[in-house]
């Protein structure tokens, strides 16, 4: 059998929104898999910690500032981890933003703006961006993390939903068009995580409650419950596993 | 090694053909894994090969003859399985095929065994699985679907009956959870197996290059480095969920 694994020896990664949560879970995830790993975000502190985490594990790793919505920003992101690491075999499109947490009819203009660009825009560009490189050097794997809010509306948070059920669609179009390529994409639609991002779902007692009676395994889920399915999209365990959508949410059946 | 000390069934372990099937792929996988495997098939001969190639590698598996469209004969896999390794943590339900029959011209024969094979075999076996895996403190199973069950298929019996698998699979997810039993299935699209060698002509090998996005047929192999991430603690969160191996086909 010719898969060697989960391994991803002699690899290099790119996660974005790499500084925290989910995506820092699934940055220490790869280097433990053996893989080198840039890691991205909007502000350098953070990131600069997860970098000598990845460090610490014996893999080489770089922190980048990035707004990846912005073309330029993400250019000069693909062109760095190019320069220093000559090739990029996984992009996680990780970043993500939920700014208003509220009913869609009083939401501002603001709130879709920065929403769609963080959560559709961003990974769209980087993925194209990526994937040129990806092409040339005969295949790769993107992940983007999507959410169940995009499968089924989440409370509240209507425009979040929206772009992540873009998202799916978008993993699907760029999974039809770049198979050719050998470039396999995919998608995680987490449920509730504990993060940062997803406080308001669970940190009040009575939400988390709620929000745990729903899942059918009696928990919330942690980051290190992502970092699996991440782990096997990203390395040839999935290679023939393109256009999906793992649903990690405990079971919400 | 991700199973270690694991006991593990693999139904369907051998293969109708030379080659590697989904079953076999998996058997032996899990065996590297670290898992004890009980390899199940309806011939011995097939289910002993696969058996032997996992002492060959060092591991360990027992090779069971039994028809698991039977209730006694899921009944007797498991009690042989309790016997020989004293528990049981996973079970991959890979018994499957069809049984000719296409469109309305299919036989109430041909139907009931498409459906024996396919789904009840699911359920036979889960239902005496089940309460092991509880007595371990838990469990995950994962079962074999089919893109069929997505896609219309000229045998309806054959797509039907995957369709089932993956209702059965929500409907033990949602109910075995608090028993910390995960169940999952995997739907493997166009793949290059020995259950398909007789139909694999060099048309649809072109049609196959067109139309799926990775532009080739699956391997067994990679169905079963599904199975095993589904079967895995790295899948912790998951269950209740379909996960295609179809190289982007149901993307489109």
């Amino acid at each position: 059998m010719g898969i060697v694994n989960f391994s991803l020896e002699g690899k290099v990664a790119l996660v974005t929104g790499g500084s925290r949560g989910i995506g820092q879970a699934s940055a220490l995830a790869f280097a433990e898999a053996g893989a080198d790993v840039v890691v991205s975000s909007r502000k350098l502190p953070d990131l600069e910690t997860v970098a000598e985490e990845i460090r610490s594990r014996g893999r080489k790793s770089l922190a980048i500032a990035a707004h990846i919505a912005k073309i330029e920003e993400s250019q000069n992101l693909v062109e760095k981890v190019t320069a220093e690491f000559g090739r990029i075999d996984i992009l996680m499109n990780n970043a993500g933003t939920n700014p208003y947490f509220g009913p869609i009819i009083d939401a501002e203009e603001w709130a879709w703006d920065v929403t769609t660009n963080v959560n559709l825009k961003g990974p769209f560009l980087l993925s194209q961006l990526v994937a040129r490189v990806m092409r040339q050097q005969g295949g790769g794997s993107i992940i983007n993390t999507a959410s169940v809010g995009g499968l089924r509306p989440g409370g509240q948070q209507g425009i979040y939903s929206v772009t992540k059920a873009a998202l799916i669609m978008l993993t699907r179009v760029m999974a039809r068009e770049w198979g050719q390529y050998n470039i396999r994409v995919n998608a995680i639609a987490p449920g509730v995580i504990k993060t940062r991002l997803s406080e308001a779902l669970w940190k009040e007692a009575a939400a988390g409650e709620a929000a745990t009676t729903r899942t059918a395994l009696g928990r919330l889920g942690e980051t290190r419950d992502i970092a699996g399915a991440v782990l096997y999209l990203a390395s040839d365990a999935s290679s023939y596993v393109t256009g999906d959508t793992i649903v990690i949410d405990g079971g919400v059946v | 090694m991700r199973l270690k000390d694991k006991v593990a069934i693999v139904t369907g372990a051998g293969s109708i053909r030379p080659g590697m099937g989904n079953g076999k792929a998996t058997a032996i996988l899990f065996a590297r894994e670290g898992a004890r495997v009980v390899a199940a098939d309806i011939r011995l001969e097939a289910a002993e090969e696969t058996a032997e190639i996992i002492k060959r590698e060092g591991g360990e598996a027992t090779a069971v003859q039994v028809d698991v469209t039977k209730e006694a004969g899921a009944k007797e896999l498991v009690e042989t399985t309790i016997s020989r390794y004293g528990s049981l943590d996973i079970l991959f339900n890979n018994v499957g095929g069809a049984y000719g029959g296409t469109s309305l011209k299919v036989t109430v024969e041909e139907w009931d065994a498409t459906m024996d094979l396919n789904l009840k075999s699911v359920l036979l076996v889960c239902k005496y699985a089940v309460p092991e895996m509880i007595k371990s403190g838990g469990g995950a199973i994962v079962n074999n679907s089919s893109m069929a069950a997505y896609h219309s298929h000229g045998v309806y019996a054959y797509s039907a009956s995957k369709a089932g698998v993956i209702a059965l699979t929500r409907c033990l997810a949602a109910g075995l959870a608090k028993e910390n039993i995960r169940v999952n299935c995997v739907a493997p699209g166009l793949m290059d197996t020995p259950l398909v060698a007789p139909i694999m002509t060099e048309k649809r090998i072109r049609r196959v290059e067109e139309r799926v996005p990775l532009r080739r047929h699956g391997k067994a192999e990679e169905t079963a480095y599904t199975v095993l991430f589904l079967a895995s603690p790295e899948a912790s969160y998951i269950t209740g969920q379909t996960i295609p191996v179809d190289g982007g086909l149901s993307a489109q």
